[in-house]
């Protein structure tokens, strides 16, 4: 049997999914619904556990052109890969071993084929954006929504003629016959949860927003400004658990945001100068090795207070006051600080109940969750249907990695 | 085609007794706007949360009742008292939801020849106003509004939580004191008590509770607060008038209760909404209203 | 247990801990069979309630400490405590908790149990006793006023009667009937 594997989502578990299928011989169809494919990984500056991105890189330094990130050369070298871009599932026919997949294609404004990166679009108009140069495919994109005169400039004096603004989306038609769901998860904004105020203020951000701040690749080069006003950062206060293990938002954990809540409080506190960082928490979950993140932190002065936040007070020029009380001391502290970062709840991506619902799967708060009489985590979801990585739950690079690899595994065992 | 919404009025006691000022714009205000407030038959006081504190199921009898006489004509009660509002809104969310104790407050409700059956809702005079006439009828009617003073508003902590009981939001109580022509000061401690529970406790706990409000509201340029209950209204007008007793403060916050303020929006008197009887002196309000 | 007829020194070491076993380990089954009282095992001591109570601050025991004190059973201590009493009924509390633990129902009905111990504040007793004989905690006085405002000097429909047979045998009856 030769036929295609569907594999829908091309973040870390997806891309790891695709590259071990189809270094094994197998045709994958990896699809992603925005244009630079890589997920959520794409805003992290480092990951852990190893702090770097490094992950996939040690285990594959044997692929001809690699100089840094596998799945940059995997994603060009390799010709079993089938990669859309801007693809989505709109609906799911045939039986488990044929499906027929139909999908919408957003327009293809830029031809990845043809773009070179010159970055002369992006000078005309500020549609186009170049999200950054280890971005795959390597292209710039085009936000169709904030088009203006300079984007029919940038179409005209392409040196490449790589754009194409009267582009249409388009629908396709695929035979495959597995369906590997890799939609991994979404960072929760906390608009409803009113005492964090979230939105009400620019310096009020979220863990994946602060991310993006520190990346060195950034807007800032990685050099940490308050959003109000691009001054600089001394005093950051985080809080966990906003909207996760709450019944009137997610009942989970989301497993892996204290981790990474100390991963960015030990770079603000020991990589950029004089920031002082406190941490507000209700129980510190980082299980396993992760525990010397917490060690480290302590040892970097970072603050924890046990407890929650009574109230955010915005302050005429940029800072905020937050109150919180302190159980461990059984007091009310205040902080005035410049940055507050809130670790959201990690909820399953947008549209996945969809899927789910249209391939009848189980659904555990919205994420995949295995049939009656299989353990959790699971990869095998259903007959010719599997899951990886974040869309089983929240889940570590790590743990993604594993699973797609498991995923291919039980696929290759299946076409024996 | 017009209906005319006809509802149960469920006065409890303190607004008849300390603000009547409150009776009548209310009244008035649902005249104009043709709404039909019936005075309910054979019906006295709540209890307030301390008649809870000491004897739930007392409570929950006496209100279930309340709510049973109402069920009998089939129309919806109306109070203009937060705590009442709680109360009923409470009990009729409870006994709805838990059977033992229905069929227990039934059993006594049954010696009167009432029963409770959940049928009929029980809701503020203000959720009414802005859900069955609507904030577009009452800009109709709005003939002389307000020209954007700054209004607080002290919801009260009974109007708006438990949000499972109460169903309320505050942008009900807002879109209100907009149509009027007011513009709403937002302030801090928007969502903090007033202390009227605490009050026969700890009265100085209470008194600070009440300052720290008026504090906000001022220090946010308010002009004017609002509400819509008595014993906010007492907290924050009539002790109003002793914090220069007890912390040297004095603020001139006129507190002036919602259908005053729409009352005179819509062209009436101060007569009419009874004016005079705020303690703080609210008449500079009239300044205010254009026409 | 020591029998003796020394006189009650200190205790054997500094630590001087509670003793569990003397706890009453049934106030928590107790309370969750009390209205809305279910979710109290859910409670993961977070003191989100704590951080949201207005006047916290002021108590000995904060609302996660009450919370905890009627889990493991410390019901003298809650019952006698002035803090349910003081509590505004604000909901905050409870508004905000992760794990829809009813926080300010449970303070409720610590106060239902209090009063049926008769440790009550000496004002409250006195609106029970205003509910007994009057039927109501205020009662209109100056109905000259009503009818300057155009209202009936006596409000229509009024009638205190039902309230106060019904009060009188509940337990409002109980401890503000009588003499006092």
């Amino acid at each position: 049997m030769n036929s295609s594997v569907l594999i829908i989502g091309a973040g870390v578990a997806g891309m790891t999914a695709a590259v071990e299928l189809a270094d094994s011989g197998i045709k994958t169809i990896l699809i992603d619904r925005e244009y630079t494919i890589g997920g959520n990984a794409i805003d992290l500056y480092k990951a852990f556990p190893t702090d770097d991105c490094f992950y996939c890189f040690e285990g594959n330094r044997w692929r001809s052109g690699i100089r840094k990130c596998f799945y940059r050369s995997a994603m060009t070298d390799q010709p079993n890969i089938d990669l859309k871009i801007g693809a989505n599932v709109v609906e799911i026919g045939g039986k488990p071993g044929s499906f027929e997949v139909t999908l919408n294609i957003k327009p293809k404004f830029v031809d990845p084929n043809k773009c070179t990166m010159c970055g002369l679009c992006t000078e005309h108009s500020s549609a186009f954006r170049l999200l950054s140069p280890q971005c795959q495919p390597q292209a710039v994109i085009f936000d169709s929504s904030l088009t203006d005169e300079g984007a029919k400039k940038a179409e005209e004096e392409c040196p490449t003629k790589a754009i194409n603004l009267s582009a249409e989306s388009t629908i396709e038609k695929v035979s495959v016959s597995d369906i590997v769901i890799a939609t991994g998860f979404h960072e929760m904004k906390p608009v409803n949860v009113d005492e964090y105020g979230y939105g009400t203020h620019p310096n009020i951000i979220t863990q994946l927003e602060l991310a993006q701040l520190i990346d060195p690749i950034g807007k800032t080069g990685g050099v940490l400004k308050r959003p109000s006003d691009g001054k600089e950062v001394k005093n950051v206060l985080m809080v966990q658990c906003v909207g996760s293990r709450d019944e009137n938002y997610y009942p989970f954990c989301s497993k892996i945001c204290c981790v990474f809540a100390l991963k960015h409080a030990n770079i603000l506190a020991l990589e950029h100068d004089g920031i002082s960082v406190g941490v507000v928490y209700m129980d510190m979950r980082t299980y396993d090795r992760h525990e010397h993140y917490y060690r480290k932190a302590r040892e970097a002065g970072v603050d924890f207070i046990r407890g929650r936040i009574t109230n955010v007070k915005p302050n005429e020029g940029g800072t905020l006051d937050i109150v919180v009380y302190d159980s461990l001391l059984d007091k009310y502290l205040k902080h005035s600080v410049d940055l507050f970062v809130l670790s959201s709840a990690l909820e399953p991506s947008k549209d996945s109940d969809s899927l789910i619902s249209s391939l009848g799967l189980n659904n555990a708060s919205g994420y995949v969750a295995p049939k009656e009489g299989r353990n959790v985590g699971e990869v095998v979801v259903s007959e010719h249907v599997y899951a990886c990585g974040a869309a089983l739950g929240p889940a570590e690079v790590p743990e993604s990695v594993t699973q797609a690899r498991a995923v291919a595994s039980k696929i290759l065992q299946s076409r024996k | 085609m017009s209906r005319v919404p006809t509802y149960n009025l469920y006065m409890g006691c303190s607004v008849p007794a300390n603000y009547p000022n409150y009776e009548t714009s209310m009244l008035k205000v649902a005249e104009a706007l043709g709404m039909e407030l019936e005075y309910m038959e054979g019906v006295a006081c709540c209890g307030s949360p301390n008649l809870r504190a000491i004897d739930y199921f007392g409570w929950l009898v006496v209100n279930a009742r309340t709510l049973a006489i109402a069920e009998q004509n089939g129309h919806d009660i109306v109070t203009p008292c937060n705590g009442c509002f709680g109360s009923l809104k409470d009990v009729h969310h409870f006994l709805k939801h838990n059977i033992e104790h229905r069929e227990k407050v039934n059993k006594e409700l049954k010696k009167m020849n009432l029963e409770f059956k959940g049928t009929i809702t029980p809701r503020h005079f203000i959720e009414a106003l802005y859900t069955d006439i609507g904030i577009e009828e009452i800009k109709k009617k709005v003939t002389n509004p307000l020209d954007g003073v700054g209004i607080a508003i002290h919801y009260g902590c009974h109007l708006l939580r438990p949000a499972d009981v109460t169903e309320m939001k505050p942008d009900v109580f807002d879109h209100l004191v907009e149509a009027t022509g007011a513009k709403v000061i937002e302030y801090p401690l928007w969502k903090q008590c007033c202390g009227a529970t605490v009050l026969p406790v700890n009265e100085p706990l209470a008194i600070r509770l009440a300052r720290d409000k008026i504090k906000s509201m001022k220090e946010s340029g308010a002009e004017y607060t609002t509400v819509c209950c008595p014993a906010c209204g007492n907290q924050l007008d009539l002790q109003q008038l002793g914090l220069k007793e007890s912390y040297g403060e004095v603020y001139n916050l006129p507190v002036l209760l919602y259908p005053q303020i729409l009352a005179l929006a819509m062209g009436m008197s101060e007569e009419d909404v009874g004016l005079e009887m705020n303690r703080v002196s609210a008449d500079s309000i009239l300044e205010h209203l254009s026409g | 247990m020591a029998e003796t007829e020394q006189p009650a020194g200190p205790p054997e070491t500094l630590v001087d801990p509670i003793d569990m076993s003397s706890l009453d380990r049934n106030f928590r089954d107790e309370i969750k069979s009390m209205p809305n009282g279910d979710e109290l095992s859910a409670c993961f001591a977070c003191t989100t309630c704590t951080a949201a109570c207005p006047i916290a601050n002021q108590w000995n025991y904060k609302p996660h400490q009450l919370i905890r004190m009627i889990i493991l059973g410390m019901r003298d201590e809650v019952l006698s405590s002035k803090e349910i009493w003081e509590c505004l009924t604000c909901f905050q509390c409870q508004e905000r908790c992760p794990q829809k633990v009813r926080v300010t129902d449970i303070f409720f009905d610590t106060k239902n149990l209090a009063a049926e111990e008769g440790k009550i504040p000496e004002n409250i007793i006195g609106l029970g006793r205003a509910l007994l004989e009057d039927g109501q905690l205020y009662t209109v006085t100056a109905d000259w006023e009503r009818e300057d405002m155009d209202l009936e000097p006596e409000v229509p429909g009024l009638s205190t009667d039902a309230i106060k047979e019904i009060l009188k045998d509940t337990r409002t009856g109980r401890i503000a009937g009588g003499d006092e």
